[in-house]
C-alpha cells in the first residue's frame, strides 16, 4: 500500500494558478525526485505537504489515513495539523537552522517539547531526557558530526549546516523526508557531503521526496520522479526511465537545457 | 573643602538629594518593570491579523509618541478628577502612581515599535522551521523568536532606557519630588536653606552615576548575546 | 534561559497588576458621585455636592502648598510643615474634625490640583488677585501684604526714597501681582518662575532689583537669613496710590468649605488664636482682626 497518497491539489496565488491537479502516491522506503525549472511548481507542492500552504483543492493520505481535503474544514484545525506535520519531515534550501542553540539542541528541542506533553513526563523527566540527548547525539554521529554537536550553527560550514538540518528532520521520525533543494543554496565544493548523506538513507529505505537541480543524483537515488513545468505533472514515472529516456518533449527540452549547462 | 563636605549643610542637602533620588530610582525601575512587558503586548496588538485592533493599536502608538510625556503626565494626573471620572490617592503616593501609569504607557509604545521591528526582522525560515517541527506559536514564540528578537532589540532599547533615566525628571510637573525637584527646593527654600543654586547642579552627579552603571550592564547583557548570530 | 522565563512571568503579572489597581480605582469614585448627585442643584459644575461632606467622608483635607516661609516651611532639621497658613490649616481641620496633609504643588496648577481633587484648598499666602477669585472659591481675606523693592545693600544710596524704577531690570515673578507693579512702575521686568528666583536673579547680579511680597522680604532678606546682603524698601503699592494685597484661602469653585472656613476664621480671630499664631511668625501688623 502506498504511505502517500496526492490527489488533485490544486493551488493559487492570487489569481495565478501555482499547482493544478497534482497527483501521484508514493510506496513506503522508496525515494520520489521532483524536478522542473524555477517557478514550475515543485517548492510549492513540498509546502503544501508539510502545511506551510493550504491547497485549494485535492486531498492527502498517509499510509491511508485522510489527513488533508480542501473541502473538509475538519481536516484543517490548527490543533491537528500541528500533529499531522509530524508525517512529514522537511530540510529547507537555506537550512534555517536555530542560531541560539548548539547542534545538539537544535536536533532535540522539538523532541524535548513533544515530550512535555507526555503523561509521565514529570515523573520520568530525567530519563526521557537524556534518551531524547543520546538519540540526538547518534544522529550527529550518523551525520559525521559528533565533533561538531556543541559548536552552533555560525560556528559550521554550510554543508555542516544543512547536514545538522538534516538530523533534525530525522529526530522526530517522520514517515516521509522532504527535501527542498538541498544542495542550491552551498558551494559546489560543500554539495558532496550532503548528497552522500541523502544517498546512505535512500539506502536504508527511508521514504523521501527531493526537489532538485542535480540530476544526476536524481536518477542514481530516486526509484521515482516527477518532472513538473507551469504547476502540472508534465511526467513521472522510473527515476532512469524518465531522466534517460523522457517520453514527452517538455521533459526532453528541460533535460538537454540542463545537460547543456 | 573638607570642612564643606562635613557641613551640616551640605549634610542636608544631601539627604533630602538622596530622598529625591530614591523617588526618581522608584519611576525608572517601576516603568521598565510595566512598560517592557507591555510594549511586548502593544507590538502583538501593532501586528495583529484582525484589521481594527491592528489600526487602534497603532493610532494609540502614534498619538502617544506623537505627543509629548509632560503633556500626558499632565493630562492623566488632572483631567480624571476634573472631569470626576476618579480621583487618584492624595499625597505623594498617588502622584507617584499617576506618573508611573504615564510613563509606562509612553514607553511600552515606543518600546513596542522596536519589538516589532524585532520580531518581523527575524527570518520567516526561522518559524516555519519550528512548524515543521510540531510546534506551537507560543512554542515558537518563546524557544526560538524570542531570543532572537531580545539580540536585535538591545541596542536600541538600550538608547530608551538611558533616555528614560533622565525623562523621571518630568514627573516634578506635578511636584513628584525626584531629585530635580529636591535640588531647585534649597533655591526657593526647604528645611531652613534657601538660595542655594548648587544642590541643583549637584543633581547631575547622581545621573552620571546611574546612567554610567545602566551603560556598563547593558554592554554586559549585549555581550552576553554575542554567542549567536 | 531558565530564569528568563521566570522574568518575563513576573514582568506580565506586575503589568497586569497595575492596569487593575486603576480599573479599582474608577469603580470606588464612580459609586461615590452617584451617592451625591440627586441633592444639590445650586448651579455650579464643580463642587455641586457637599465639599465638605467629601473632605470629612475621607477623613484628610489636603492642603496645597509652596515652600514659603513665613506661611508654610519647614525648620532645619524638622519634616514638620510650621508657619502661620500651616499652623492654622491645622487648626481649621481640627475644627472640620479630619487630619491635615500638607502637599507641595506645582503653582502655575493650582487650579488644575484643586478642579482635580488632588488637593483640597490652597493655603500659602496666595493674594486674591482678579484670576484668582474668578478660578477658585476665595475665603475672607486674613492677611495684607504689599508688593516691595529688594536690592543689594551696598547699592542701598540708589534705591532708597526712589518713586520710579525706570531704567532698571528688576527680577519678578512671572504672572504676580509684583511683575504688574514694576511695570507701572516703569521697569524693564526680567519674568522668572518663582518669587525666590527673582532673589537670585539680584544676589546673582543679574538684575538691579527685585520686587516681591514684602512678608517673603521680611523673612527671606537680612542677617541670618541666607541673603544677608540684601535689604528691602518702599512699599510699592503706596507709590502706585493702590490699596494693600490681601491673602486669602482658595477652595474648589461653590465649595461649602469657603462658609466654614469663613467661620472658623471669624471665631478664631474673635477668641485671640490668629493674632497669638501671627505674632510667633512675625506677622502681628500684617494680620486682618476685624
Amino acid at each position: 500500500m502506498a504511505i502517500l497518497e496526492v490527489h488533485h491539489i490544486e493551488k493559487h496565488f492570487g489569481a495565478t494558478r501555482v499547482l493544478e491537479d497534482i497527483s501521484f502516491d508514493l510506496e513506503q522506503g522508496q525515494a520520489l525526485a521532483i524536478i522542473g525549472s524555477s517557478g514550475s511548481g515543485k517548492t510549492t507542492l513540498l509546502r503544501c505537504l508539510n502545511f506551510l500552504e493550504k491547497p485549494d483543492q485535492g486531498t492527502i493520505s498517509v499510509a491511508g489515513n485522510l489527513i488533508f481535503d480542501a473541502a473538509d474544514p475538519a481536516t484543517q484545525r490548527e490543533s491537528e495539523v500541528r500533529k499531522k506535520r509530524l508525517h512529514f519531515g522537511l530540510v529547507f534550501q537555506s537550512f534555517n537552522l536555530f542560531p541560539q542553540y548548539t547542534a545538539l539542541k537544535n536536533v532535540t528541542l522539538a523532541r524535548e517539547l513533544l515530550a512535555q506533553e507526555q503523561p509521565d513526563f514529570k515523573e520520568n523527566k530525567k530519563k526521557i531526557l537524556e534518551d531524547i540527548q543520546a538519540d540526538g547525539r547518534e544522529l550527529l554521529a550518523k551525520m559525521g558530526l559528533s565533533e561538531r554537536a556543541d559548536h552552533y550553527p555560525s560556528q559550521l560550514s554550510g554543508g555542516q549546516q544543512q547536514r545538522v538540518a538534516i538530523a533534525r528532520a530525522l529526530a522526530l521520525h517522520p514517515d516521509i523526508l522532504c527535501f527542498d533543494e538541498p544542495t542550491s543554496a552551498l558551494d559546489p565544493e560543500l554539495t558532496g557531503e550532503v548528497l552522500r548523506v541523502i544517498r546512505e538513507l535512500a539506502e536504508q529505505r527511508t521514504t523521501m521526496i527531493i526537489v532538485t537541480h542535480e540530476m544526476a543524483f536524481a536518477r542514481d537515488v530516486a526509484d521515482q520522479v516527477i518532472f513538473m513545468d507551469g504547476g502540472v505533472i508534465v511526467e513521472q514515472g522510473d527515476a532512469r526511465q524518465v531522466i534517460e529516456h523522457p517520453r514527452e518533449e517538455r521533459t526532453r527540452q528541460f533535460l538537454s537545457r540542463y545537460s547543456e549547462g | 573643602m573638607i570642612e564643606f563636605f562635613t557641613s551640616s549643610t551640605f549634610q542636608t542637602v544631601l539627604s533630602a538629594l538622596n530622598s529625591g533620588f530614591l523617588k526618581t530610582l522608584q519611576l525608572f525601575f517601576i516603568t521598565l518593570i510595566g512598560a517592557l512587558p507591555l510594549g511586548l503586548v502593544i507590538s502583538f496588538g501593532s501586528m495583529s491579523r484582525i484589521p481594527p485592533l491592528r489600526w487602534l493599536t497603532r493610532l494609540v502608538v502614534w498619538v502617544i509618541r506623537g505627543t509629548p510625556l509632560v503633556l500626558q503626565i499632565i493630562a492623566l494626573f488632572y483631567v480624571p478628577g476634573m472631569k470626576e471620572w476618579f480621583t487618584w490617592p492624595s499625597g505623594e503616593n498617588g502622584r507617584m502612581l499617576a506618573v508611573c501609569v504615564a510613563f509606562i504607557i509612553n514607553y511600552a509604545c515606543y518600546f513596542s515599535e522596536i519589538y516589532r521591528g524585532g520580531i518581523q526582522g527575524v527570518p520567516k525560515g526561522q518559524q516555519e522551521a519550528g512548524q515543521v517541527l510540531g510546534m506551537t506559536k507560543a512554542q515558537i514564540f518563546r524557544h526560538i523568536t524570542l531570543l532572537q528578537m531580545i539580540k536585535r532589540i538591545v541596542p536600541p532599547i538600550s538608547n530608551e532606557i538611558i533616555t528614560l533615566v533622565k525623562d523621571t525628571s518630568l514627573a516634578r510637573v506635578i511636584a513628584l519630588q525626584e531629585v530635580i525637584w529636591m535640588g531647585e527646593s534649597f533655591m526657593k527654600g526647604n528645611s531652613g536653606i534657601s538660595g542655594l543654586v548648587w544642590p541643583l547642579f549637584f543633581t547631575a552627579v547622581y545621573y552620571l552615576a546611574f546612567s554610567g552603571i545602566v551603560t556598563v550592564l547593558l554592554g554586559k547583557l549585549e555581550k552576553k548575546l554575542d554567542f549567536f548570530q | 534561559m531558565k530564569n528568563m522565563k521566570k522574568l518575563w512571568a513576573l514582568l506580565l503579572a506586575l503589568a497586569m497588576t497595575f492596569s487593575l489597581a486603576a480599573c479599582g480605582g474608577t469603580s470606588d469614585e464612580e459609586t461615590t458621585t452617584d451617592d451625591q448627585t440627586a441633592e444639590d442643584t445650586s448651579g455650579e459644575d464643580t463642587a455641586a455636592e457637599s465639599d465638605l461632606a467629601y473632605v470629612q467622608d475621607k477623613g484628610t483635607l489636603v492642603v496645597g502648598i509652596t515652600y514659603f516661609a513665613p506661611m508654610d516651611y519647614k525648620e532645619e532639621g524638622s519634616d514638620e510643615w510650621i508657619g502661620f497658613d500651616a499652623d492654622l490649616a491645622k487648626l481649621f481641620a481640627e475644627s472640620l474634625g479630619v487630619s491635615v496633609e500638607f502637599q507641595e504643588i506645582t503653582w502655575d496648577y493650582k487650579v488644575e490640583e484643586l478642579d482635580s481633587r488632588a488637593i483640597d484648598c490652597v493655603w500659602n499666602g496666595m493674594t486674591l488677585t482678579e484670576d484668582v477669585v474668578a478660578a477658585m472659591g476665595t475665603s475672607n481675606p486674613y492677611c495684607t501684604n504689599y508688593q516691595t523693592l529688594v536690592y543689594s545693600a551696598d547699592r542701598a544710596a540708589e534705591f532708597e526714597g526712589l518713586t520710579s524704577l525706570e531704567g532698571l531690570n528688576i527680577a519678578v515673578e512671572s504672572g504676580s501681582a509684583g511683575e504688574d507693579a514694576a511695570e507701572a512702575l516703569g521697569a524693564a521686568t526680567v519674568p522668572v518662575q518663582a518669587q525666590a528666583n527673582a532673589l537670585m536673579e539680584v544676589a546673582a547680579g543679574t538684575s538691579d532689583a527685585a520686587v516681591i511680597d514684602v512678608l517673603m522680604a521680611a523673612e527671606m532678606t537680612g542677617e541670618g537669613t541666607s541673603y544677608a546682603d540684601l535689604v528691602y524698601s518702599l512699599n510699592l503699592n503706596e507709590a502706585q496710590d493702590l490699596p494693600s494685597e490681601e491673602y486669602g484661602v482658595g477652595f474648589r469653585q461653590g465649595s461649602d468649605l469657603v462658609d466654614a472656613f469663613n467661620t472658623f476664621l471669624a471665631e478664631k480671630v474673635a477668641d485671640g488664636t490668629v493674632l497669638k499664631v501671627a505674632t510667633t511668625y512675625g506677622l502681628q501688623d500684617a494680620v486682618i482682626l476685624e
